[in-house]
């Protein structure tokens, strides 16, 4: 029996090896075969003839020829937009869409964002890609670089009007060598955002309300507004179990149960942002570098983590004290977070404690805010471009747009909808409190350039290095940083090389 | 046998094989037709996706571009075998970790199969249920409440260890299980004894085929508990303990989970958790390197063969059939 199933198995081995050598696997001939004939006229116009957009006798084939309605999937899942909490806000805008348009049918796929990359590159891989995606932030897009759609050509054959946008902003989706790839819908700046009821408990002074403002202690004197002064107020914030916060010699590192600040849910780039902007690619494109600011950024969130106790470690990140849907600020154990708009939303912040706004404060004079740009972006694969061009017209038009932009709590990219956006976005998401609003519109001024979200060679395999750095750094106190960082410098410095090893 | 001896031997059988009856042809077929959801089902969905898989691992193949898909030949398995020592090093590292988890998982699971079956147990069937229960537990959840458990600052083990023995165990000088090279293997093991209900459940069954007779016979001769264990259980159960020891290895080579849930597969702390299927995750899912990890997973698929085949091959020397003929 044993020998059977030895047999058996080489048998199934030697059955694989034969088959899968068989020379007809190049994949571009399978194309033909899949696809008929017919298919191929909906792909020639996306990349090269705008005029065929107006034929629309020959598109809808693609769909569903029978009734003449097109299906649109709308893939939701890659940045905001899957928790559960919006999902009905969603619908109802397709809901809204379909009431309103008989040639087309919009469908909302809705998945998590944990498996949302994998399930969307299968989707593409296996020749079935959603026909919009969004809201897609910088990593989103840049994780499917190549994979997106040049609009321009339906932005030009539409007549599509740019013109309240920010050029800026309209130029930030202009990639070489892909064209304009999205147009413009909101954008998330980041600020510090403050536990009212701690600083109360504590009688502390809230951080500033404005930007150029200095910090002014209880005790009348004041502090420019900078990174000195924030681990100050953060480690007078920081509390152990007995009372004692993390200035006083009687502190106990071991048994602390309220931190004072946080960089949240943003990586080393981020984090290395909140003190000034800049990337690891060099200005020569070629060479991987460790900005000063960035280096400087580490070291201050590493002795915050290790010596200054004021910042969550990798350890304490997961003490039970401090979990929450919000993570840490929402657990109301952490009494200052930096983040960006889309935080600021009942999902995370619940509204149980009183919070508010605060400027970000400046490094070497300067104040840096990271910037999230979101937008819904069309995949090259989408048989129906057309359509999906009708759809995301619709989701980006003054009318429907500010429905979305209230469910991911963004900021409009349209100028004429950000006037008093976030007052009222405010009242709707926590009535009857008040909030400093005004610092979300200042920091834009302030925002991030280079993006800290910027592409990177080989982007998957560069972020996964540096977030194996940065847990390592969280979770690993006693460390030589500088030689840390020169660690990463040089591994980032091997993959980049190896980018443009494989592609000259 | 010599290969003449074979052939007679083969033509003999030929000769004793008497055609099939109209009957049992019949019931030839109706086997075939109900065996053929499970043949179709392994075709489709088992052997035509390690044939493409295989077909995968001759590509540069990007699922989110896949129509710059392009035949690279065996340049994947050069770069996997020869030139990647991730890979090398991933491996190295499963081993090591199985080589802790493996043995203390089976030999606990055993312990308590025993212990269970013991007479002088009070509330068997209590005790059964309640170390067979966390094996109903999704894995994600237990390890996230063992992440928990264990957190070193925070995590109930290190504060009940500081209590009670004195050491300091709280704490950055503390007993770090997640953070620290020498103890994360320990605590993955731990994590691992929550599951042993389904092992301990097949062990007892194992334990309790044993013929009460060679017992009662051993009694007799005046064998000692320790005597009848080794002497008795064991080798009867040896068919069982194979068993449980070719899926442990197995599975001991596919660990992923409970790194990637704890740590994302960063391979914290100091790389010591990049197992090989976490390595051969990041190339395929989070890299979008699919021909690459296919590659991956078929030198793993390679190699678990090997490793089974040895297991069959020492089986002989030591798992014991009752009906075997010898």
């Amino acid at each position: 029996m044993r020998k059977l199933l030895y047999v058996i198995s080489i048998l199934i081995i030697a059955s694989m090896l034969v088959t899968a050598c068989q020379p007809a696997e190049a994949p571009e001939t399978e194309e033909p075969e899949v696809e008929a004939p017919e298919v191929e006229e909906p792909e020639a116009p996306e990349a090269e003839v705008p005029e065929d957009v107006e034929e629309p006798e020959e598109e809808p084939e693609a769909e569903e020829p029978a009734d003449g309605v097109v299906e649109i999937r709308w893939f939701v899942g890659l940045g905001a937009g899957s928790d559960a909490g919006t999902f009905e806000a969603q619908q109802a805008v397709v809901d809204g869409f379909n009431a309103t348009h008989d040639d087309i049918e919009l469908v909302l796929e809705i998945v998590d964002n944990e498996v949302a990359y994998d399930t969307l590159a299968t989707q593409i891989a296996a020749g079935n890609a959603p026909d919009i995606v969004g809201p897609v932030g910088v990593r989103g897009r840049d994780t499917f670089y190549g994979a997106w759609l040049d609009l321009q050509p339906l932005i030009d054959s539409t007549g599509y009007d740019l013109s309240d946008f920010d050029p800026a902003l309209v130029d930030f989706y202009n990639i070489e060598g892909q064209g304009q790839i999205g147009i413009p819908f909101a954008s998330y700046p980041s600020f510090m955002i403050y536990n009212k009821d701690l600083f109360d408990e504590a009688g502390a002074a809230y951080p500033p309300a404005a930007y150029g403002e200095p910090y002014v202690w209880a005790d009348g004197t004041e502090s420019e507004w900078n990174m000195e002064t924030l681990k100050e107020l953060a480690m007078f914030m920081t509390v152990d179990a007995n009372g004692n916060d993390a200035t006083m010699e009687e502190f106990d590192p071991e048994n602390i149960v309220q931190f004072g600040f946080q960089n949240q849910w943003t990586d080393p780039r981020g984090v290395g942002t909140f003190f000034g902007a800049g990337s690891f690619l060099a200005e020569d494109g070629e060479t991987a570098q460790i900005p000063e600011e960035w280096q400087a950024a580490w070291k201050w969130t590493y002795d915050g983590w290790w010596t200054d106790w004021f910042i969550p470690n990798g350890p304490y990140g997961g003490a039970e004290f401090l979990q929450h849907g919000g993570g840490p600020f929402g657990s109301g154990n952490l009494a200052m977070v930096h983040n960006h708009t889309w935080f600021v939303a009942p999902w995370a912040i619940d509204g149980s404690f009183n919070f508010d706004f605060a400027a970000t404060p400046s490094y070497n004079g300067t104040v840096t805010s990271k910037m999230h740009a979101d937008t819904f972006q069309i995949p090259a694969g989408t048989d129906s471009p057309e359509e999906a061009f009708t759809v995301l017209a619709y989701m980006l038009s003054p009318e429907i747009a500010p429905q979305l932009l209230e469910i991911y709590g963004a900021q409009p990219a349209r100028l004429s909808l950000q006037e008093g956006y976030f007052e009222t976005y405010m009242e709707n998401n926590y009535p009857g409190m008040e909030f400093n609003t005004n610092i979300i519109v200042d920091s834009v001024a302030y925002a991030d350039n280079p993006n800290h979200e910027s592409w990177m060679p080989s982007f998957l395999e560069t972020t996964d290095k540096y977030n194996e750095f940065w847990n390592y750094l969280a979770n690993t106190p006693d460390l030589d940083v500088d030689a840390e960082i020169e660690g990463l410098r040089e591994d980032l410095q091997g993959i980049f090389d190896a980018y443009f090893e494989a592609n000259p | 046998m010599t290969v003449a001896e074979f052939g007679k031997a083969v033509k003999d059988l030929k000769i004793k094989r008497a055609p099939l009856t109209k009957k049992q042809k019949r019931e030839a077929r109706w086997g075939f037709f109900f065996l053929s959801p499970w043949m179709i089902g392994f075709l489709l969905f088992y052997l035509l996706p390690m044939i493409a898989s295989f077909a995968f691992s001759l590509t540069k193949f990007n699922p989110a571009v896949p129509d710059e898909t392009v035949y690279i030949g065996f340049t994947n398995w050069i770069r996997a075998i020869l030139r990647d020592e991730e890979v090398l090093l991933s491996f190295v590292r499963t081993i090591h970790f199985a080589a802790i988890s493996l043995p203390v998982g089976m030999i606990f699971a055993l312990f308590l199969a025993i212990l269970l079956n013991s007479e002088h147990v009070i509330g068997k069937t209590i005790y059964r249920t309640l170390f067979y229960m966390p094996s109903m537990i999704p894995l994600v959840a237990t390890v996230l409440i063992w992440n928990g458990v264990l957190n070193e600052y925070t995590g109930w083990i290190n504060i009940i260890i500081e209590r009670v023995t004195g050491i300091t165990a709280v704490g950055t000088e503390g007993l770090r299980w997640l953070n620290d090279p020498d103890l994360v293997y320990i605590a993955y093991t731990m994590f691992g004894l929550w599951g042993v209900g389904n092992a301990m459940i097949i062990f007892l069954a194992a334990v309790q085929g044993v013929p009460t007779e060679l017992y009662e016979a051993a009694e007799i001769d005046g064998a000692s508990w320790f005597r009848r264990l080794f002497s008795v259980t064991l080798p009867l159960i040896t068919p069982v303990i194979f068993y449980q020891l070719v899926l442990s290895v197995i599975a001991s080579l596919q660990y992923f989970l409970a790194p990637f849930v704890l740590n994302q597969g960063t391979g914290s702390p100091e790389g010591k958790t990049r197992f090989y299927m976490v390595y051969f995750y990041k190339q395929s899912f989070s890299f979008f390197n699919m021909g690459y990890g296919a590659t991956l997973a078929w030198l793993m698929f390679i190699v678990a063969l090997i490793i089974t085949i040895i297991l069959f091959g020492t089986a002989k020397y030591w798992v014991y059939y009752a009906t075997e003929e010898k």
